[in-house]
């Protein structure tokens, strides 16, 4: 993929992903700080379908980011072929892999299986 | 080749903030705060997972968390949160075009038109939130 394509994925995760991030914190602060973590208040929380669902897009907006952030930082380092590659892939499992520990969070909680 | 290699200078030259003036200091702030962001991010992945361990797991996780080390640090990630939204809105513009000034031929000094004061007052402002919202956060978090 073009890198001027990654950029603008790159910007676009980060604009959407302020947007819901702001919502989840202030949804931290619609109860108290402290009884908003309470297990129930939590557990709550995930069971509310749009919520999770919000939770979901967030996760993976925040993924990509990140990794391609992590991605852009480990190239501006050191360059070459076999290294742009080996860092690119690491990236990109490394997103995979974090998206799917924290869908398989949020699927278990939403669906009871805690 | 030899030479090439030995004026590189690496993660050293990387994070040299003296040089290029506060524009060098917001790229090194924004890669910091960026890897910060990301480690917190996955702390945080892990963190809520613990509540499929059910009630006492749960509970004994956050415990860990609500600390004042673990407040600390939650105010740390805030003030990374607010500099790097408010930096990288910053960033998109100027990439975009915005408030980067107009070409022009280059004459000494040398100053860059990109590198102008409202590039510079979006630095400070950013910085300046993100220690509004990291004292915000510390008022919430030992408030209570």
């Amino acid at each position: 993929m073009r890198e001027s394509i990654i950029m603008k994925i790159h910007y676009g995760t980060a604009l959407a992903a302020v947007a819901l991030v702001a919502v989840h914190i202030l949804m931290r602060l619609t109860q108290g700080f402290a009884e908003s973590l309470e297990y129930d208040s939590v557990i709550t929380n995930y069971k509310f379908l749009p919520y999770a669902g919000m939770l979901e897009i967030i996760l993976i907006l925040l993924s990509i980011h990140g990794f391609n952030g992590l991605r852009v930082i480990l190239l501006e380092l050191k360059q070459g072929k076999t290294y742009e590659k080996a860092v690119s892939y690491g990236c990109v499992v490394a997103m995979i892999a974090l998206i799917g520990y924290g869908t398989r969070t949020i699927i278990m909680v939403n669906t009871g299986m805690t | 080749m030899t030479n090439q290699d030995e004026n590189k200078e690496g993660i050293g030259g990387m994070i040299n903030p003296r040089r290029y003036g506060i524009e060098r200091v917001a790229y090194l702030l924004m890669r910091l705060s960026g890897l910060g962001l990301l480690a917190y991010f996955i702390g945080h992945i892990y963190e809520t997972s613990t509540i499929l361990k059910g009630q006492i797991g749960w509970n004994e996780f956050l415990a860990l968390t609500q600390t004042n080390a673990g407040h600390a640090i939650l105010a740390i990630v805030i003030a990374m949160c607010v500099f790097h939204t408010v930096n990288g809105i910053r960033v998109m513009l100027g990439h975009g075009g915005v408030g980067v000034g107009k070409p022009a031929r280059p004459d000494y000094p040398y100053i860059p038109a990109s590198q102008n004061i409202r590039h510079k007052m979006g630095i400070y402002s950013a910085i300046i939130l993100a220690a509004i919202a990291m004292m915000y956060g510390l008022a919430v978090m030992f408030g209570e």
